[in-house]
């Protein structure tokens, strides 16, 4: 070995001099973890661990604010699907996890059902919030026997549809949001629409992917998707789910749609890069589309309505780890965040609508017009149709059903992999195997 | 070579202990002697002993048992699990794709390492300057890999397919074929591993006595036919010794295919590029949070490995024989 | 420098029509024939530029996105040149609190150096014992070790990550340390080292000398395996800074190791802030890069070494 012995010695010394000068500070290096220390009355520190873009910056600064006696660590965890396994194995290990965590609807049913790793938020005082919130979200986090409440909710999504005007114009469709919501009362229209969209070869797609059209489309027609209201699996026979798939294909099959995967880098770089004009956007969503598409494209979305109408597209709850060793100060968050400060607090910064009701009444809520969207009227659209929304049951593993096993085959269906029926017997085959697994 | 050592080996200590130890016992402390060396080995079959063999026979024992990270423990089921998957179409669809992958990678790849490894074993200038350069890619870490040849494989805004499309084909959308997903990240695996292979022939082959060749170029043999028959002839029992590195590797692929789809565990629509190990973990920690399958599933593996590496062993063994005759 | 070697040898030697006629010239062309076989040609020379530019080209674009601005990402053509943003990146990626790179940096290096130092230690140790020791059940056990070098990581996580549970070590630095103390192919590397490093006389001596088995390991072995435990300290270091899955499992963003940071940074803010995560990808490089460029002489000679003696 082409060793001198004094370069031995200055590797040996570098390693050495590297090992001891750290291995003093070690393990310490690091804040407070999951767990966190709880002072006891005086000072308390807690973590809140999100997925998404939920707009908690300024809430959280707010809450510090009015409770100076307990600081907050934020945690962004990316999106649901990095963050849903972490958490799972967090509360599995009785610690690691955060004090507040954000749970996705599909992820509380979850939780719902094996509701052992969570705190009962009637225990903390949230039996005299009931009128603060929307009356089926609140109802959809507590379990079967009525019990026990394990999360509360944050936002809602009911739905509208985002366009480009400047797509739009090249194609030389309208680009006012009054015209362009009557250019679709239905499905087949917006449909339809898409076809004129493609023959102007404006080079971008109409819709980012077939699967972003099954959420609303099932959502407004149907109360259950892949599970009845006894768990059981219905996903082959619910009618809703096969149309909303066969309108999918349809538009896939007639070149409309851009083949994006969600929350993939090359659909985070589309927006930017203007390749698809429409995109069925709860108002959380705004939030979405304004952090990938970027400054330069201010003033280039604007919001119509939804073809076909209603329906509610996400909406997240907060939700305190048994393992919290400060349920109390962490209980603060939640009612703060849920609440009508926090609520109009993330609505101002990333668009989600609250779930509180008085937020939902709030004037600088109702008048909010969003100004990267042409200053459309975001308050008036979206909180006259939260009022409207109908709860849909999803069941334990929506989540994973929809994500692992019925996206994937859709989309195999959409590039073209598989035919549109093999794509639906894969779909129908891997949610069922995945739901009774 | 390592057979060389291990097939000598046997024969010379079991004699050894048959030889008195002479004088030196009654010099030192015949309990030193005697106890030092156990001493010496322990920590490391202790340490093991909890960290290696004992996880390894839990997930035997996990493997015959219904359990799930949120529902906790339900019983020995016997060899439920193992039925469950090998019944599978999906877990023979991730089988496939990782020995898929495996040859796709390993193959170019050692090949190329042969190729880098006979240019530099010439009398260069910079020498160290070159085989450095070489080697770089090695110590960036899987993660930094696939974070930047993500980008660079991109399906529409990616390097890759600005280059494609600037000699004037259509781009490739990665992530949506076999072959493109295999194919990039075969180009990942390659990327960091090549130069790394090739340093290790570079080895074998300076051993090689350079007569061998002088008298071959005399005789009229062709660079091509010198390589072909003297040196891969001779650093056989290297090239085996990389196979076997790289099965073990190979196997075990994860990070790479994870990070090109950008953390996505299932791998493409159609699970065109999950490895085995992703499947481990997409079933133990997604889903049904299913321990005892995952366990199953990581038996399994290791089976395949040892079997594999158990085939090298005996054609590392019968190349060794073949050469010595 | 190629075209010297162009004038200078104009014709490959090798090829030439070899006609011997009497020994004397055979002897001159035999040398002349063996220098042009082993001088690099041009053409070595442009294969190999191509080789390390392949090589470096990776990391060179991870440093120019990540001295640029968010456009760099999806410009087409992309960018090839270096742009002035590093700093105010790297501070942006060195402020982040939900990846906590500096101290994935920190733990990193201090989860490295003390798994590098136990490594080294306790394979010189056994590797001594296995090359030079006599004793009961050596081959076997020797046989054993060789046989733990090929139990993959993976196979061990799911029991591993539930130990930890148990233990309650998960988010704790010791998980990533501790079950790593040792390892097959230092035991193995070392004790191949040590067969032909250390010379029976010398222990012998030591012995005569009246030095207990510890302490001629301490002042005659372990220096006389230097070479091999520094190759094997370097090694070990890089391989344990680079460990991604296992960190991934058990570790979170209040304790990261680099890697751990890293993906953070890739998973949250892709979508957003690319240059965040390629300006967190070259940080993680640097200090390997250092190491590199400061022992590259030595990993290489480790490479090859080791591979030979294994």
């Amino acid at each position: 070995m082409s060793f001198t012995p004094r370069r031995v010695r200055s590797v040996a010394a570098a390693a050495l001099t590297v090992g001891l000068a750290l291995g003093i500070g070690a393990c310490s290096a690091k804040k407070d973890g999951g767990g966190s220390d709880s002072g006891a009355g005086g000072s308390a520190r807690i973590s809140l661990s999100y997925f998404g873009t939920p707009g908690f910056t300024q809430a959280v600064k707010d809450f510090e604010a009015a409770n100076p006696s307990i600081k907050v660590d934020v945690k962004n965890e990316g999106q649901t699907k990095d963050f849903t396994p972490k958490l799972a194995q967090q509360l599995s290990a009785g610690s690691g996890a955060s004090d507040v965590v954000m749970l996705e609807e599909g992820m509380l049913l979850q939780y719902l059902k094996d509701n052992k790793s969570f705190a009962n938020l009637l225990d903390l005082g949230a039996s005299s919030l009931e009128d603060e919130y929307l009356a089926f979200k609140w109802k959809n986090a507590f379990t079967t026997d009525g019990k026990k409440l394990v999360g509360l909710g944050t936002d809602v999504g009911p739905l509208a549809m985002c366009y480009r005007t400047d797509l739009f114009q090249k194609a030389g469709l309208p680009t006012g949001r009054d015209e362009v919501s009557k250019l679709w009362p239905t499905w087949a229209d917006y449909i339809k629409q898409g076809e004129a969209f493609k023959a102007k070869n404006t080079g971008a797609a109409w819709i980012d992917s077939a699967t972003s059209i099954m959420q609303p489309y099932i959502m407004q027609n149907s109360d259950t998707w892949f599970y009845d209201k006894s768990d059981k699996y219905i996903g082959d026979t619910n009618l809703a789910v096969r149309k909303a798939y066969d309108l999918s294909m349809d538009m896939a099959g007639k070149g409309l749609t851009a083949k994006l995967q969600r929350w993939q880098a090359d659909w985070d770089a589309a927006f930017k890069n203007a390749a698809f004009a429409t995109v069925p956007c709860p108002p959380w969503y705004t939030g979405v589309i304004k952090e990938r598409t970027g400054d330069g494209g201010k003033n280039k979305w604007d919001i119509a309505t939804i073809p076909g109408k209603g329906g509610n597209w996400g909406g997240s709850y907060l939700a305190i780890p048994e393992q919290s060793k400060n349920k109390k100060a962490a209980f603060e968050l939640v009612k703060f965040l849920t609440g009508k400060q926090g609520g109009l607090d993330a609505f101002k910064e990333a668009g989600p609508l609250p779930s509180s009701v008085s937020a939902l009444a709030d004037p600088s809520l109702t008048g909010a017009t969003n100004d990267y969207f042409n200053d459309a009227p975001v308050g008036q659209i979206y909180a006259g149709a939260a009022k409207e929304l109908k709860p849909i049951y999803l069941g334990p593993k929506h989540q994973a059903l929809w994500e692992n096993a019925f996206e994937p085959a859709m989309q195999a269906a959409e590039q073209g992999k598989l035919s549109a029926q093999a794509g639906w017997d894969k779909a129908i085959k891997d949610s069922k195997a995945l739901a009774e697994g | 070579m390592t057979t060389n050592v291990e097939v000598a080996r046997p024969r010379h200590g079991r004699k050894d202990p048959v030889t008195p130890p002479g004088r030196r016992s009654v010099r030192l402390g015949g309990l030193d002697l005697r106890l030092s060396p156990y001493l010496f080995v322990a920590p490391f079959f202790l340490l093991f002993a909890v960290f290696g063999a004992y996880p390894l026979v839990y997930t035997a024992v996990l493997s015959l048992r219904k359990n799930t990270l949120i529902g906790g423990d339900a019983g020995f089921v016997g060899f439920e699990n193992y039925r469950k998957v090998l019944v599978d179409a999906h877990f023979w669809t991730v089988i496939y794709n990782t020995f898929g992958m495996f040859i796709v990678a390993t193959v170019p790849q050692l090949i190329l390492a042969l190729m880098v490894a006979s240019w530099l074993n010439k009398n260069m200038r910079a020498r160290t300057a070159i085989r450095m350069g070489v080697l770089v890619p090695n110590i960036t870490s899987v993660a930094a890999v696939g974070i930047v040849f993500g980008l660079i494989f991109a399906d529409r805004y990616g390097l890759a397919n600005w280059l494609i499309q600037s000699v004037g084909f259509d781009p490739i959308e990665w992530r949506n074929h076999r072959w493109s997903s295999w194919t990039a990240i075969a180009f990942m695996v390659d990327w960091r591993w090549t130069g790394y292979n090739a340093l290790i022939y570079l080895a074998a082959m300076q051993a090689i006595p350079k007569e061998l060749y002088e008298s071959a170029a005399l005789d009229g043999a062709s660079a091509f036919r010198r390589f072909w028959r003297i040196t891969v002839p001779l650093i056989q029992p290297t090239i085996l010794f990389t196979v076997i590195i790289s099965t073990i590797g190979g196997m075990q692929l994860f990070t790479e295919p994870l990070l090109f789809n950008y953390g996505r565990i299932q791998g493409g629509s159609l699970n065109e590029f999950q490895t085995v190990a992703m499947y481990i973990y997409e079933t133990t920690f997604t889903n049904n949070y299913n321990v005892g399958k995952g366990a199953a599933i990581s038996w399994l593996l290791f089976l395949i490995i040892l079997i594999f590496a158990l085939v090298n062993f005996l054609l590392v063994r019968r190349s060794v024989r073949g050469n010595m005759t | 420098m190629s075209t010297m070697t162009r004038t200078a040898t104009p014709q490959p030697a090798p090829s030439a029509p070899e006609n011997p006629k009497t020994p004397k010239r055979r002897s001159r062309r035999v040398r002349s024939a063996s220098a042009a076989l082993w001088q690099a040609s041009p053409l070595t020379y442009l294969a190999l530029i191509i080789a390390i530019v392949l090589s470096v080209f990776p990391i060179l674009w991870s440093f120019i996105v990540a001295s640029r601005d968010n456009s760099a990402v999806t410009a087409i053509p992309p960018p090839l040149t270096p742009g002035a943003n590093f700093f105010s990146n790297a501070a942006r990626v060195l402020e982040n609190t939900d990846a906590n790179f500096l101290y994935g940096l920190v733990n990193s290096a201090v989860v490295a150096s003390s798994v590098t130092v136990s490594v080294v230690f306790f394979s010189t140790l056994a590797g001594f014992a296995f090359a030079k020791l006599k004793f009961r059940g050596k081959n076997a056990l020797l046989l054993i070790i060789i046989m733990t070098m090929m139990i993959p990581t993976q196979i061990n996580i799911i029991p591993l990550y539930l130990l930890m549970v148990k233990l309650d070590w998960t988010n704790t630095l010791q998980a990533v340390i501790v079950p790593f103390l040792v390892q097959g192919f230092g035991v193995f590397m070392i004790r191949q080292y040590a067969e032909s490093a250390i010379s029976d006389e010398l222990i012998e001596a030591a012995r005569i000398d009246g030095a207990s088995t510890w302490r001629t390991y301490w002042s005659v072995v372990l220096p006389a395996l230097r070479p091999a435990a520094a190759v094997l300290g370097l090694l070990t270091f890089m391989q344990t800074w680079n460990d991604f899955l296992w960190p991934y499992v058990v570790l979170n963003g209040d304790t990261p190791t680099v890697q751990v940071s890293l993906n953070i940074l890739a998973t949250g803010y892709y979508k957003t802030d690319y240059v965040q995560v390629f300006t967190g990808t070259a940080l993680a490089i640097v200090p390997l890069l250092i190491v590199f460029i400061a022992f590259g002489r030595q990993i290489i000679g480790g490479i090859m070494e080791g591979s030979v003696k294994a």
